[in-house]
């Protein structure tokens, strides 16, 4: 199996939301591994917020301070979507100095599998998916957390909230 | 030389990059927010060849430069 080894530098990203289909493919493909003893999986959906209006200012709409002020002035707006875009180039680069850096913190792990979707993710649909095997449960485990953390922090990944109302805001790990 | 921008930014200057005359990140950064109207109200990263770049570092014309909003992978 290819996809076993730590350092091969794989295109993390797809086009749209990760089908719950893919991720038991994921796992049927693993079934010959008879040294994996331990799966961890992550899988991020996208969460349709809502927002409480306390300050209805229409005329004050804006989206050059995404932080708050459209989250005061809206009506009953929710989350309708994500849509994501990065900066392929840097991610990709700083994915690989994160897999092998999650190799060398755990040298027993057998793989690791990280996708995260671009473009137009709705609530409720899953986008991002980091997926790790090993011979025991804790390096796996342990292997996912740090992953997922590292991602959400390092990797130049951007998400604009698509609202009901047709406004938007930016998203923010930070 | 040209900025790359992303999300929010590419947004705000309605563009993708931007030609920019900085000869060090700190000039980039007075520059983009003298052209970008809101950005020097906004948190942002500046990236060179793909690494993000916290010093005030030279650029002499080759690089590869980002202008980086919050992150929000995931």
């Amino acid at each position: 199996m290819s996809d076993v080894r730590p350092h091969k530098v794989k295109d993390i990203f797809v086009e749209g939301a990760i089908p719950p289909s893919f991720i038991a493919e994921s796992i049927a493909k693993h079934s010959t591994r008879t040294d994996i003893g331990a799966h961890e999986i992550f899988l991020g959906q996208v969460r349709g917020d809502s927002f409480v209006v306390s300050h209805p200012e229409p005329s004050r709409r804006t989206n050059h301070d995404p932080k708050n002020t459209l989250r005061q002035v809206h009506h009953d707006s929710r989350v309708t979507a994500i849509e994501y875009t990065t900066y392929r180039e840097m991610a990709m680069e700083r994915m690989t100095t994160l897999r092998e850096e999650a190799f060398t913190r755990w040298p027993t792990m057998t793989c690791l599998h990280v996708h995260h979707s671009l473009g137009t993710i709705k609530a409720g649909e899953l986008c991002f998916m980091v997926f790790a095997s090993a011979p025991h449960r804790q390096q796996a485990r342990e292997a996912v957390a740090w992953v997922v953390d590292a991602i959400k922090s390092e990797l130049p990944i951007f998400g604009k909230e698509v609202l009901s109302g047709g406004d938007h805001l930016w998203k923010s790990n930070s | 030389m040209k900025a790359l921008l992303f999300g929010m930014i590419a947004e705000k200057a309605n563009a993708s990059e931007i030609a920019v005359s900085a000869n060090t990140t700190h000039a980039l950064r007075l520059e983009l927010e003298q052209r970008i109207s809101g950005l020097d109200r906004l948190s942002y990263s500046i990236a060179v060849d793909r690494l993000i770049v916290h010093d005030d570092v030279p650029l002499i014309g080759n690089e590869e430069v980002a202008v980086l909003p919050p992150f929000a992978g995931g």
